[in-house]
């Protein structure tokens, strides 16, 4: 087990130092000059001369990247191009919030998806399978910025329930995590459906209920255990993708998280917040699927023994 | 955790029913007026900090913090009124913090984006605290008009004070709180009326907002045809006044299409400006005919101009050596912000129907911009925002001007556009000053670095819940100055259960 920890750790660390270069120079290359971004059109060639190399921008690649990176092991990402605010300050005003709505949406996929594919899944080639896939294909075929806008047209509108927008009050989560979570749970669903269908026709199932068990005591019990590997794959991947931040949904719903900063910042030509915010989306996605690929270790030993 | 979380972020404090939620499309980059480059933080700085000079009716620099004389062309001295403002902290302001002030921008290290215009500043001195002395490099009859930046304290410029995150001035409002960088509050310093701005990034949404009452304000940055939707509710109230943003076409003067000036009045003449003003902009615009509208004290108060007249347009194209066999290719690069995406498709199609292809390229605001900026672009469109002084033809037109000095982007050169310029920035007589710039409107209407196309309205919709706020002229903030709260705006107005039954 500790090997195995260990190997998944240090590849980890890996790819987050290959995420480093990679964000470094892709910002490094992208088209556009932070100097003229802070000084304007009107600077003169002196002045922004001076800037670069107050900024640095005039050392070798290499330095600039070495200064880049013993500031990442200090947690100084830089400031603003524009506001003038540490990044770091930035980020931790805007991932609560990313965080936030990532776990109510993941619990409301999940809340949606689980009894949908279970219900599939036992009730195959009924109109209940039929239903419930009928709205995973629904669920899957509405974009985002679509599904956002009619939720808040009935919420916040026509009921009167929610928040239009915005962070302001504990319901406000509701309408941007319920158009996050009915995506999720579409595809949620229809992985849990096809899992479970292929462990119910297992010789365990056959026991199971040889031995007695109630069909949702066997199904709850035994399939949907023996299932859950490919779905909590499912999960990681999108749990991360949530932590980097929903930014369509976050953009519709005005959602202060970590995808409108990322937006903004695209908008403005801030790079050092696109920098940051890209590395700290890759990672979340790196670590969640550390955790997922832990979790699945834990789950099921014999994935441990093989990697031993 | 999550409920952990939820405690955390879920739950805001509830602000105070008086205040008003103004709903904007882009959040000010940054309070510290020093580097504040954007419309937004322009306009919020003007609420935070006074300053020393603003402008009045036609554009003509006034009074604000100080009065001015004119010792020598090239020596100004401005004396504060009594009585001086105080800080938010307290203190009184002073004309050492207004020489602490631009020193501060002068400095190369502060790395401002105003410095350029102001570096014609040789020195600043202060005989008492009442009065401050500008001792310019050259003579220019513009210059109070660059001293608009708010003043800081003396003391917590030399402190190293973030500005950008705690603003310090001496405006009619002071800074409250920030509770994340999509929300800013406010207060009235007079009465302590609370102004929260709020960034909804979305027109829809932003429109949606006004609609439950969530918000109180919206100023321009929506679409016509939801202005429209939204003064047509009770509970709703639209306000209007004309604008001086000028929307133009731009060309590469060093292209074999468009650098033809006959090419260019062809497009001039296919555009039909007066009905994409109708129907498209909803009349909410007037038809321009150079950068300044005729009340600036500079505009010219009437240019014939290019009529719509595709047969005119036809002919100059078949004299320019184009004809239906022969048809020029044009690429106009725009942004992808929807609304300007359907002008450009309109002005595609008005240039169809005289001979002339476009091809629409249309990217995300930073490579448009970014294009635009470094000279990629055969005709694009886009608008001057703000510009109130007339050392923008400089700028914008000068043949010295081209990138990296100005933004003479489509590389144009007049002699004689170059000529009335200098002779208008050394001339110290303000009506000779006015002729001068006039002419050289003419001159630009006649040889089309731009194709002039039009000045967009502004408009504020604001809520019956609150009384008071005037539309300024060039669209600022300052009606919230006035604005005040009439009752209860909890319950969202009625109009909307017979809008959605």
């Amino acid at each position: 087990m500790t090997h195995f920890l260990v190997t998944r750790i240090l590849s980890a660390m890996l790819a987050i130092l290959g995420v480093i270069c990679l964000v470094f120079l892709l910002i490094h290359l992208i088209p556009g000059d932070p100097v003229e971004v802070m000084l304007g059109e009107s600077a003169q060639p002196t002045d922004k001369e001076s800037l670069r190399h107050a900024l640095g921008l005039n050392l070798p690649l290499h330095q600039q990247w070495w200064i880049y990176f013993k500031g990442l092991l200090h947690l100084d990402l830089g400031t603003s191009l524009f506001s003038g605010r540490a990044i770091v300050d930035l980020l931790i005003e805007r991932i609560p919030a990313t965080l936030y709505l990532s776990l109510v949406s993941l619990i409301v996929a999940i809340g949606l998806a689980l009894p949908l594919g279970l219900v599939a899944a036992v009730r195959q080639h009924t109109p209940l399978d039929y239903g419930a896939m009928g709205f995973a294909l629904f669920g899957m075929s509405i974009p985002n910025f679509w599904m956002g806008p009619l939720l808040i047209l009935v919420g916040a509108l026509w009921l009167g329930w929610f928040p239009v927008s915005g962070q302001e009050g504990w319901n406000s989560v509701v309408l941007p995590a319920l158009t996050l979570g009915t995506a999720m749970a579409a595809i949620l669903a229809r992985m849990i459906r096809s899992s479970v269908l292929e462990v119910l026709g297992e010789d365990f199932m056959r026991t199971a209920r040889a031995k007695g068990l109630s069909s949702t005591r066997a199904v709850l019990h035994h399939a949907l255990p023996n299932a859950l590997l490919p779905i909590l794959t499912l999960l990681g991947l999108q749990l991360g993708g949530l932590l980097g931040g929903a930014v369509i949904t976050e953009t519709v719903f005005a959602w202060p998280g970590l995808g409108l900063l990322m937006i903004e910042a695209i908008q403005q030509r801030d790079y050092p917040v696109v920098q940051a915010a890209v590395l700290c989306i890759s990672v979340t996605y790196i670590m969640v699927n550390l955790l997922t690929d832990l979790l699945y270790a834990w789950l099921d030993p014999r994935i441990q023994f093989t990697t031993d | 955790m999550v409920i952990g979380l939820f405690s955390l972020v879920g739950c805001s404090e509830s602000l105070p029913d008086y205040t008003l939620r103004f709903g904007l499309a882009n959040a000010p980059t940054n309070l510290d007026p020093r580097y504040a480059t954007d419309a937004t933080s322009a306009r919020l700085n003007r609420l935070l900090y006074s300053r020393l000079v603003d402008f009045g009716e036609g554009t003509i620099p006034i009074p604000a913090l100080a009065t001015w004389r004119e010792l020598s062309p090239t020596h100004y001295q401005f004396d504060l009124q009594e009585p001086r403002p105080l800080f938010h902290n307290g203190a009184q302001l002073s004309a050492y913090d207004v020489k602490a002030t631009y020193d501060s921008i002068l400095n190369p290290d502060t790395a401002s984006p105003h410095r350029g215009i102001l570096q014609i500043i040789a020195r600043i001195d202060t005989p008492t605290e009442n009065t401050v002395d500008f001792f310019l490099k050259q003579p220019d009859a513009l210059f109070p008009g660059y001293l608009v930046i708010g003043i800081l304290p003396a003391n917590l410029i030399a402190n190293g004070h973030p500005f950008h995150d705690h603003p310090m001035g001496s405006g009619p409002f002071q800074f409250l709180e920030r509770p994340d960088d999509t929300r800013l509050i406010i207060e009235r310093r007079a009465d302590g009326q609370r102004v929260e701005f709020v960034r909804i990034p979305d027109p829809t949404v932003r429109t949606l907002k006004l609609l439950a009452n969530e918000i109180h304000l919206v100023q321009n940055d929506l679409p016509p045809e939801l202005v429209t939707y939204l003064s047509a509710h009770e509970g709703i109230t639209l306000q209007q006044r004309q604008g001086a943003n000028f929307a133009y076409l731009g060309f590469n003067q060093l292209d074999p299409v468009v650098g033809q000036e006959l090419v260019r009045k062809a497009i001039a003449h296919a555009i039909d400006r007066e009905h994409i003003i109708q129907f498209v902009l909803k009349g909410r615009a007037r038809v321009a005919q150079a950068l300044f509208p005729p009340e600036h004290w500079a505009g010219p108060a009437s240019l014939p101009g290019y009529t719509y007249d595709p047969a005119e347009a036809k002919r100059l194209l078949k004299e320019a050596g184009f004809d239906h066999d022969h048809r020029p290719t044009i690429t106009y690069k725009t942004s992808t912000d929807p609304f300007r995406l359907r002008l450009a498709t309109i002005i595609q199609y008005q240039l169809d129907q005289v001979g002339i292809d476009v091809l629409i390229q249309s990217h995300d605001w930073g490579t448009f911009y970014g294009d635009i900026k470094s000279g990629r672009f055969q005709m694009y469109s886009l608008a001057w925002v703000g510009v109130k002084s007339p050392d923008i033809f400089r700028y914008a037109f000068h043949s010295d001007a081209t990138p990296p000095v100005g933004a003479n982007r489509g590389h144009y050169a007049d002699a004689l556009a170059d000529r009335l310029m200098t002779q208008a920035e050394q001339t110290l007589n303000t009506q000779e000053q006015q002729t001068l710039y006039r002419t050289l409107q003419a001159r630009l209407l006649d040889t089309l670095p731009y194709v002039p196309l039009w000045f967009e309205d502004h408009y504020a919709l604001v809520s019956t819940t609150f009384t008071g706020y005037q539309l300024s002229a060039d669209g600022n903030f300052d009606g919230l100055n006035q604005v005040r709260w009439l009752g209860s705006p909890s319950a969202p107005p009625k109009h909307i259960t017979r809008l959605y039954p």
